[in-house]
């Protein structure tokens, strides 16, 4: 029953609920897995429950540690600074217009967003055509675009976020220079360029011995044509095209299998059959957008007939495709060879490997394999299905392999007939082809041997990424001269004789080049907002030829009209401005090459390759991956570093991953003591473990990740960046007391020639705990059964077309009729009722009549939903029969977790960040959550599944009728808005609101200048006063430069204020005003004639928008999907935004699927449909009395968790006779 | 005697005294604390010696789109670049005490300097938009925010754009709609809508407006909330 949320007697209760079951899945019938989100919620303690029931959960509500005392110590201090504060505030301020003067901008109207192409490179070669909004001349958001063949119309995270990061405060604004003999100097760009003419000239006497370069890597075919100068200029100088997480093996596997370096260039929406070797296709690559969206493809069933793919993962991490997948083996990265070996054995038993490679079969066919690593019916069942779709089935290896196996599934694609079909490749060469950790290590020792005179470093940051055991650290102290060029700050950079500030992409010109071979420029938005300053190119151009003044432009021209076979200037001219407009180079994308394999080589790389044993607790397997911030590039951006992973949820840190069992093997199982961890901070505090590798070492805290093999320890790189701002860390390892620091530097235990992935690692307990902000189990729908739905394939093709009949359980309308879907959940299922509300819908068939002076109302009182009208003076229905009528499906069949959507809206709507310790108190404030469950046991869950949840906007909405000054209230278009000026802040919405999804404004954090980043990360163990606490006026304000990045459209909203998403109703107006300006009547507004930026961004499409009442629009198709139902449809919201069921396609040898989820069985745990088990449009409602019973006579554990208003009628009313 | 009789009064005095007390707070409240109180009437000078809308859209006869060039395809009102003023100052046809009155700006266009306007109309910030050009396109002349533009000399605000007053006009369109082409004729406005308010004329084409703008006027909290 509901928990005493009574500050005043919860701490006397005992804490001692009832166990109770996890809901179950609804879609399957018997041996349904469980729905959990985390470990703690699996196990179920007391205290873990009490936390997280609350209205905002983990003590979001409390002020501070808190006592009255410590209360009335704050509250006089604010008032004291307040009243100090505010007396300048009360004059009306004298707002100055400034006008443009001489030369207007073309086009550029006041008020009105442009919108430019352009391209964002991708970290580490590959890029992104993007689509930049300005408002009079500052970007604001970045949208994919449409035109661009990687993009499409969507973007990745880090798109998303490259706006924060051109305004951060943080930036390099001069160069400095660091004199020997007076230390760090404040610099210009006329003392570089005359110290530069000067001292680069001494090499070319020798053609630049002693020279060196360490350039980030990127695909731009300017960049190389500017190379090519300084190639010219001086032959023997040293280059190093740099990433530290290049994708080495992956190039070797092509060296091996083809000969040739190679990029490829997977058709996954003509795949059929996808299986994973440690490979997440899905995730931000630079073929990631193009995967996500074809795969999606492949998974978004519309009616039953289509088809659906099939997708196995075999991983060591929780990926993206893993979450996606239909069958997902955790495994050890050691132990995926010889799971790919046994692979191709089984299929060259099945008749592959016929002709050409026979001999890679063969060698298969003797490889021995060892029974315990895994179970063969999962070889067995795999070979079988890719026989069986020869041509449009695809296998694909991930970097944490050895190249001989990523050589073997170029041969199992090519022995498969893919090649062509579902992969091609793209040759590629110069710096995309060249390893980069092998001519580091070869510029590291000339440092070491002092031959290094001067060393530039452009964009990249060795200082921090280099390998661990590379020594560059002692060889860089031997570089008597280093010039470094970077945007952000960097370790690197704070080493070097002269540190130069750059342009960031989005202020300078330049191109880049996809993974597919799409040319597309890069044009500045904006002035460089730290003028001057250079982007890499003209710095590259400058050094080739000290005598020249480069511009960006005509660099990029130049190398455009010599790639193009030096067109005319005429016959040049359209085709630039073309490319300008559209953002590609047209004709630039290849379509693939098939190269073939070459046996022997494939052969003798699988000969040298060892099996790997099995890891045990002594010898364990460590994975190294990226995530949120890339190399750890990102890490100042707090949008990537606020923006929860898809596998823990763990934001600001980045702790060291295993699973449940090697955890508790381990000792440092942190949920063991769930009083230390749920109850006093209300944080959880994960124990510290020390993780060894080949004598490295790192102390880092312990999380649990369900889902990962065991005896793996997964380490994510690019956090504990000793200098990278106020946000991503700052701080001297020599003095950890000062600085703050954010996460943990694994890139310390990372060794060269082990790159992702390594075995004979040792971890065991530390001293100490640490302080986790995860927000896995924010926000809560605890007590709603069946949140998340799934069915199979073949129940989809059994029922998904079909329709069922039966009185309306909650206000006794003759007939509701529920789809596939609909029957799943708990609508089918919901008893009769006793209704205590007058229906306000059931004088109609559908929606109320239309608006008028004579329309019934029926109550005089407010009803759910109901808007005042002004004119009658009275509450009202809101009149939904007339459009546009705005609805939102999301298909989960298609999302794939990947939080693109939250930071989009983040970015959209002026969402801002609040910083580790408030997002460990569940302050956070996206709009967007993405939860994610895992389904099955804690050890091996069977699956994990997405649900993105943002406000529904129920028709019927529970947040309206509680909020005492009409704050939240409905609109006509059937939008549930927002007032943020009404707001008093009582949050009484948030409570009511079943869905948890309203975000709360404890704070002024849109006036934090660094977006919660300066002492809130690291300030979380000791009890430092909280910045929050000092008035915005006096505490140091939002930087100038930030409030550029504001999207004017939309109100910041200030301390107090909830906030939820709208629909991004400025859109909507925006459209309108359109439609107004061109005589079209609102509701004849065309479908997709603008998108909300959740939609837009989405790289696997899975959100539709628009008018509901069209019926030939996307969303409207959506919505009559028999996949699509109302999330809690059964408390009669009547939401808005409907969710598609995802439906999986498992193989019936490795898991049976389920073709009738109708049908109970003996089983008495499900909660399944009617029992009636009518497979059609029969006329059912056996459903009688208000008991939940489910018809074998057994009463079971779902009652107090039931919310479905008998229940809750009968309890109120008990509960008041007694 | 401690207290004396006259004190029995004091109950009776003070309570009515503290009605009447808290009554002339709410009346007082009720005016001045409102936009119609703080806001009706701001005149700030503008640059230079302040700029005579009184002479230059009354006088002259400039119409507003001249200058104000962006209000049919804007949200905002914009205000014009300094070439616009100076594409008529730079001319030498002005007398000269005239001519040389406005140097400054003929000097912030040498030096590509701004002008720094100050503003008049100030929504508040959770008011994100007034889209100006939708209103137009609606019919709703500049003078019925603005009021008579053409015989301000220095433009003041003239009403307290405040919400009720917002709604008053969307809940009553048909008081303030006037044939588009006619907005920014604002004598004409002026006498035609105290003509239509006096004799009850030109409502009918009014309404006639409003049906070609296809829905009345948005009365949601998110048509200008967001």
């Amino acid at each position: 029953m509901a928990h005493d949320q009574c500050p005043s007697t919860k701490g006397l209760k005992e804490a001692s609920a009832p166990a109770r079951d996890l809901p179950t899945l609804a879609g399957r019938a018997q041996g349904s897995p469980k729905v959990w989100r985390s470990p703690e919620e699996f196990a179920d303690a007391p205290e873990f429950r009490d936390w997280v029931e609350r209205e905002f959960p983990a003590g979001a509500s409390e002020l501070a540690g808190s006592s009255r005392r410590d209360f009335v110590k704050f509250m006089g201090a604010s008032l004291a600074l307040a009243g100090a504060a505010t007396i300048p505030g009360c004059r009306r301020p004298d707002h100055k217009i400034y006008t443009y003067s001489k030369d207007v901008p073309e086009e550029v109207i006041p008020g009105t967003p442009l919108f430019f192409a352009t391209s964002l490179p991708v970290a580490g070669g590959g890029a992104e055509g993007v689509v930049v909004e300005t408002h009079e001349g500052r970007p604001t958001k970045v949208e994919g675009n449409p035109l661009h063949p990687v993009n499409q119309g969507t973007t990745s995270a880090f798109a998303q976020a490259s706006v924060l990061e051109l305004y951060d405060p943080d930036r390099l604004k001069f160069p400095v220079y660091d004199n020997p003999a007076r230390g760090k100097l404040e610099a210009t760009w006329d003392d570089f360029k005359l110290w530069q003419r000067e001292h680069f000239a001494k090499f070319d006497e020798s053609g630049g011995v002693g020279l060196a370069f360490i350039a980030d890597r990127q695909s731009s075919p300017t960049r190389d044509a500017v190379r090519e100068r300084i190639r010219q200029r001086w032959p023997s100088a040293t280059w190093v095209s740099w990433d530290p997480v290049a994708d080495e093996t992956g190039l070797e596997g092509f060296e091996i299998a083809f000969g040739t370096p190679q990029q490829a260039m997977p058709r996954t929406e003509n795949a059929k059959i996808i299986v994973s070797l440690d490979d997440d296709l899905l995730n931000n690559g630079p073929a990631g957008l193009a995967n996500a969206r074809g795969v999606a493809a492949g998974r978004r069933v519309l009616s039953p007939g289509d088809n659906l793919s099939r997708i196995y993962a075999i991983e060591s991490t929780v990926s993206l495709l893993g979450a996606s997948a239909d069958h997902r083996l955790a495994l050890a990265p050691s132990q995926i060879p010889m799971f790919a070996i046994a692979l191709a054995k089984a299929l060259q038993q099945r008749g592959a490997f016929a002709d050409r490679l026979a001999a890679i079969g063969e060698l298969a066919a003797s490889a021995t394999i060892d029974e315990n690593a895994f179970e063969s019916k999962w070889v067995d069942a795999i070979a079988d299905d890719l026989m069986l779709h020869r041509g449009e089935s695809l296998v694909v290896a991930g970097r944490t392999q050895p190249p001989a196996v990523r050589a073997l599934v170029h041969a199992i694609n090519e022995t498969l007939g893919n090649i062509g079909r579902t992969i091609s490749y793209r040759r590629i060469e110069g710096d995309d082809a060249s390893l980069p950790s092998a001519t580091l290590r070869v510029l590291t020792r000339q440092m070491s041997a002092g031959e290094i005179d001067t060393l530039v470093c452009l964009g990249a940051n060795p200082l921090y990424d280099a390998p661990a055991n590379a020594g560059l650290q002692a060889a860089w102290d031997r570089v008597p001269t280093t010039v470094t060029h970077s945007v952000g700050l960097s370790e690197t950079e704070g080493a070097s004789t002269w540190s130069l500030n750059a342009a960031h992409p989005l202020e300078s010109w330049g191109d880049t080049q996809a993974f597919d071979g799409t040319i597309a420029p890069i044009q500045p938005m904006i002035a460089p907002l730290y003028s001057p300053s250079m982007s890499q190119i003209e710095l590259l151009a400058l050094l080739a030829d000290p005598e020249e003044t480069p511009d960006g432009y005509e660099l990029v021209r130049e190398a455009w009209r010599a790639r193009l076979g030096g067109l005319s200037e005429r016959s040049f001219e359209p085709r630039w401005r073309r490319a300008l407009h559209d953002g590609v180079l047209a004709g630039t994308t290849s379509q693939g090459d098939e190269p073939g394999v070459v046996a022997a080589r494939v052969v003798s790389a699988l000969n040298a390759m060892r099996n790997a044993a099995i890891p045990t607790r002594d010898r364990l397997d460590v994975v190294f991956r990226t995530g949120r911030l890339g190399d750890g590039r990102y890490a100042n951006n707090a949008w990537l570093q606020e923006l929860p992973p898809p596998d823990t949820y763990v934001v600001w840190d980045n702790p060291v991953l295993m699973s449940p069992n090697t955890a508790r093997e381990l000792g440092v199982w942190g949920f063991d003591d769930a009083n230390e961890a749920y109850t006093g901070r209300q944080i959880p505090r994960a124990r510290m473990a020390q993780v060894v590798i080949d004598g490295a070492s790192v102390e880092l805290p312990a999380w649990v990740c369900p889902g990962l093999p065991d005896n793996t320890l997964i380490m994510e790189l690019g956090y504990g960046r000793r200098r990278a701002g106020h946000v991503g860390g700052d701080y001297d390892p020599a003095e950890p007391k000062k600085g703050h620091k954010v996460g943990f530097d694994a890139y310390r235990v990372r060794h060269s020639d082990a790159r992702f992935a390594v075995s004979g690692a040792t971890c065991q307990r530390a001293r100490g705990r640490y302080p986790i902000a995860s927000t896995q189990n924010h926000w809560s729908l605890e007590g709603r059964d069946a949140i998340i739905r799934e069915a199979d394939h073949p129940a989809w093709e059994a029922f998904g077309g079909k329709i069922k009949e039966k009185p309306d359980p909650i206000y006794g309308e003759p007939v509701i009729r529920l789809n596939f879907a609909e029957r799943l959940g708990e609508l089918s299922h919901t008893p009769e009722n006793r209704s205590i509300y007058d229906n306000p819908y059931n004088n109609t068939q559908g929606d109320p009549p239309e608006f008028g002076p004579d329309d019934p109302v029926r109550s005089e009182e407010r009803l759910p939903g109901m808007v005042y009208d002004p004119v009658l003076d009275k509450w009202r229905r809101p009149n939904f029969a007339r459009g546009p009528q705005w609805g939102m499906t999301i298909d989960m069949a298609t999302c794939t977790g990947c939080g693109v959507c939250t930071i989009a809206c983040q970015s959209e709507n002026n969402i801002p960040v609040v910083g580790k310790r408030e997002v460990a108190k569940g302050r956070e404030m996206h709009w967007i959550r993405v939860d994610r469950y895992f389904l099955g046991d804690l050890d091996h869950p069977e699956g994990v599944a997405y649900q993105p949840v943002a406000c529904v906007q129920c028709e019927n909405a529970p947040c309206e009728v509680v909020c005492p000054v009409n704050a939240t209230v409905h609109d006509d278009e059937g939008l549930n808005a927002m007032v943020y000026n009404r707001c008093i802040g009582t949050r009484y919405c948030s409570n009511n609101c079943p869905y948890k999804v309203r975000r709360f404004n404890f704070f002024d954090y849109s006036q934090a200048k660094f977006n919660g980043g300066s002492g809130l990360t690291e300030a979380l163990g000791v009890d430092l006063p909280n910045e929050n606490f000092i008035p915005p006026r006096l505490r140091e304000k939002l930087d100038e430069i930030q409030k550029m990045r504001m999207n004017p459209d939309v109100t910041v909203r200030g301390r107090g204020v909830m906030e939820k998403c709208t629909y991004c109703v400025q859109r909507i107006n925006r459209a309108r005003y359109e439609m107004k300006l061109q005589d079209i009547k609102p509701d004849q507004m065309p479908d997709g004639f603008f998108q909300t930026a959740c939609q837009q961004a989405c790289p696997s499409q899975a959100i539709s928008f628009g008018n509901i009442l069209d019926e030939s629009s996307e969303v409207s198709t959506m919505r009559g999907n028999g996949r699509s139902f109302g999330l809690l449809g059964y408390i009669n919201t009547r939401p808005r935004t409907s969710h598609l069921l995802k439906v999986r396609n498992p193989n019936p040898v490795l898991r049976t699927p389920v073709a009738d989820p109708f049908h109970h069985g003996g089983h008495g745990d499900d909660h399944g449909d009617d029992h009636g088990n009518d497979h059609g449009a029969n006329h059912d409602g056996d459903h009688g009395g208000t008991t939940h019973d489910d018809g074998h006579g057994e009463e079971h554990s779902r009652g107090p968790r039931t919310l479905s208003l008998p229940v809750l009628l009968d309890q109120t009313i008990s509960g008041a006779l007694a | 005697m401690l207290f004396g009789k006259w004190m029995n009064a004091i109950p009776t005095v003070g309570a009515i005294g503290s009605g009447g007390a808290g009554f002339m707070v709410v009346v007082l409240g009720w005016y001045y604390l409102t936009p119609d109180f703080f806001e009706v009437g701001y005149m700030p000078t503008q640059p230079g010696e302040g700029f005579n809308h009184q002479l230059h859209a009354g006088e002259l006869g400039v119409d507003c789109r001249y200058c104000h060039y962006h209000i049919e395809e804007s949200p905002e009102a914009n205000i014009p670049h300094v070439g616009v003023c100076y594409g008529c100052h730079a001319e030498t046809r002005l007398k000269d005490s005239e001519f040389h009155k406005v140097e400054w700006v003929r000097e912030a266009y040498a030096e590509d300097a701004s002008i720094p306007w100050r503003r008049v109309h100030k929504l508040p910030d959770y008011v994100r938009n007034f889209p100006h050009h939708v209103h137009l396109k609606a019919g709703v002349s500049c003078y019925s925010c603005h009021g008579q533009i053409m015989a301000q000399e220095v433009v003041h605000q003239e009403h307290g754009l405040g919400m009720g007053w917002c709604l008053d006009c969307h809940r009553n369109p048909t008081e303030h709609l006037v044939p588009p082409e006619k907005v920014t004729d604002l004598t004409w406005v002026e006498q035609h809508l105290k003509e239509r308010r006096e004799n009850d004329t030109g409502l009918q084409q009014a309404e006639l407006l409003l049906d070609a703008l296809h829905k009345a006027p948005p009365q949601n909290c998110t048509a200008c909330h967001h």
